[in-house]
């Protein structure tokens, strides 16, 4: 669950970046952020993430509340959310199966553990074959499932995705979307910033849009134009096993 | 902590040394200069006071009594300066003994005229000190005694002495914290280049949720293992060197005589060690904590 109360942000060299921001997101939700660039969606995220602090207002996340947050507790915070970049943000030099177990292990995770969730995961995100390859490698599309993959292999309650079709092909962009809609289905809440219209369209879900700071629509389900359905099969496979994660 | 998290930690902090090995050895070896600097402040040092300990031994008042007093007030005087505080020891020595000893170097005729009443030596006490950083108001005091007719002494040796041990120690300690300021510098800006080169690491590990101990230890870890090899490679070129300087300095004991290595190397081999560990401790702390505790600062 995410909640923002009466929230502001403004920055050390006077940007106000966000005012009077109110949203409720409710478990399981699968929303879209919208924006022009600058409008606020990153400090939006930054918040969430407690990249950033809010200079005013509560800021209240998978039952953290950040008014009240010790520094301590900031890491534990982080493991009830898996984020996914616009630019991917691999470890090149490590392979695929090293950049999804790192996750795992700078958390604690033993080494069984690591090796029976991995390949898990790595199998869900359709990537099973190129565990043993480098990101470089990869096309733009695999490197984001990698990424996806690392979000999701400490089962987080939330994912955030900031811009994460940003830097693949239109085609591949839309298997990543549908992999999130899939992982929202299997209970995750999704929280997916993009300035891709058509996306947006396309997968009817929930759409909130800032624009110089503040909120300026919230809207539920959009019924996507020429009768698509969010929940399409993807190109790639995207569910094995049981519904959980 | 789970010990398998440990492992991990500890070899990410060697791999770390190791993917930075060039930045490693060059703060190794200005370490190293650091701690061989701090090594020689000790070595004069502990030289000084060795020469000192010689000195205790050496460094004797003879104490005469004037000619005139009479035994008992010769024993007097020897009861006195055993009651004074910084008197080590008290040796009697006759006037007897003074000519049996000394008149070795008279003709035979002279030393046979000396005899008994015609004696011309007082009696006299070989006196030890305790401390010689008094030893000028000490031997005012014994020179107060009734009865004392001289106090003989040689004072010129311990206040040289005295002189450079202070010099020692005031230069010393300074140059050995200025060294530690130096070395604090050079290993915290080396691990700066690593968490530099790391950031990105740094910057996952914490947006799952990694905990600031978790991302700290490999960095200490690199640290610590960097002053501990520094402190091994100082020591080992101490040991050699000193080694090679006792071969070409006296043995036997004078005051020239070096303080055997047996009697520092301990103390070395704690403070080397000690030293550059905790050097690379402070170093990792300072280097990591400005970049680890900004909010957001961690941009790839």
């Amino acid at each position: 669950m995410i909640e923002f109360r009466g929230v502001y942000k403004k920055y050390g060299n006077g940007t106000e970046a966000l005012r009077d921001v109110n949203i409720h997101i409710d478990d399981g939700e699968f929303v879209f952020i919208v924006g022009e660039s600058g409008a606020g969606k990153s400090t939006f995220l930054k918040l969430i993430m407690h990249e950033e602090t809010a200079t005013a207002g509560e800021v209240i996340v998978n039952n953290f509340r950040f008014s009240k947050l010790k520094r301590r507790d900031i890491p534990y915070l982080r493991r009830t959310m898996g984020i996914v970049f616009q630019d991917f943000r691999l470890i090149n030099t490590m392979t695929v199966y090293e950049n999804v177990a790192f996750a795992m292990r700078v958390t604690g995770a033993t080494r069984r553990e690591i090796r029976r969730r991995v390949p898990y995961i790595l199998q869900l995100v359709g990537l099973q074959n190129h565990a043993r390859h480098y990101p470089p490698e990869l096309s733009g599309g695999e490197q984001q499932r990698v990424g996806l993959a690392r979000a999701l292999v400490n089962n987080p309650a939330l994912i955030i995705a900031d811009e994460p079709t940003g830097n693949v092909d239109p085609e591949r962009a839309r298997d990543i979307v549908e992999l999130l809609t899939e992982i929202n289905r299997r209970g995750a809440t999704v929280l997916m910033v993009t300035h891709e219209h058509s996306l947006v369209r396309q997968f009817s879900q929930r759409t909130i849009t800032i624009k110089d700071g503040t909120v300026v629509s919230d809207t539920q389900n959009e019924t996507p134009p020429d009768g698509m359905s969010p929940l399409q099969p993807a190109k790639q496979p995207v569910m094995l096993g049981g519904d959980q994660l | 902590m789970k010990l398998s998290s440990l492992r991990y930690l500890i070899k990410e902090g060697l791999r770390n040394i190791w993917q930075n090995r060039f930045m490693a050895i060059a703060s190794i070896a200005v370490l190293v200069a650091c701690l061989l600097l701090s090594g020689l402040a000790y070595l004069v040092y502990a030289n000084v006071e060795h020469a000192f300990d010689w000195l205790y031994g050496q460094n004797v008042v003879v104490v005469f009594a004037e000619t005139d007093q009479t035994d008992e007030q010769v024993t007097a005087i020897g009861e006195q300066l055993r009651g004074m505080e910084n008197i080590d020891s008290v040796e009697f020595m006759s006037k007897e003994d003074m000519l049996a000893r000394y008149g070795d170097s008279l003709p035979e005729t002279t030393y046979s005229s000396l005899q008994d009443e015609n004696n011309p030596l007082p009696d006299a006490y070989i006196v030890a000190l305790k401390d010689l950083t008094i030893f000028e108001q000490t031997v005012t005091e014994i020179q107060a005694i009734g009865g004392v007719d001289e106090a003989s002494y040689d004072g010129n040796i311990a206040s040289t002495l005295l002189t450079v041990r202070r010099v020692v120690l005031v230069v010393g300690a300074w140059m050995v914290i200025l060294l530690l300021v130096v070395s604090l510098f050079i290993i915290a800006n080396t691990i700066k280049l690593t968490v530099y080169n790391r950031r990105l690491e740094i910057y996952i590990m914490r947006s799952v949720g990694a905990t600031g101990a978790f991302i700290r230890i490999p960095f200490m870890v690199e640290g610590m293992t960097l002053g501990l090899l520094s402190g091994g490679v100082s020591y080992g070129i101490v040991w050699f060197l000193y080694s090679q300087l006792l071969k070409n300095f006296p043995t036997t004991a004078s005051l020239f005589t070096l303080v055997p290595f047996r009697d520092v190397w301990l103390i070395l081999l704690i403070g080397f060690l000690g030293i550059g560990m905790l050097t690379g401790m402070f170093g990792s702390i300072i280097a990591t904590g400005k970049y680890l505790h900004k909010e957001g600062s961690e941009k790839a």
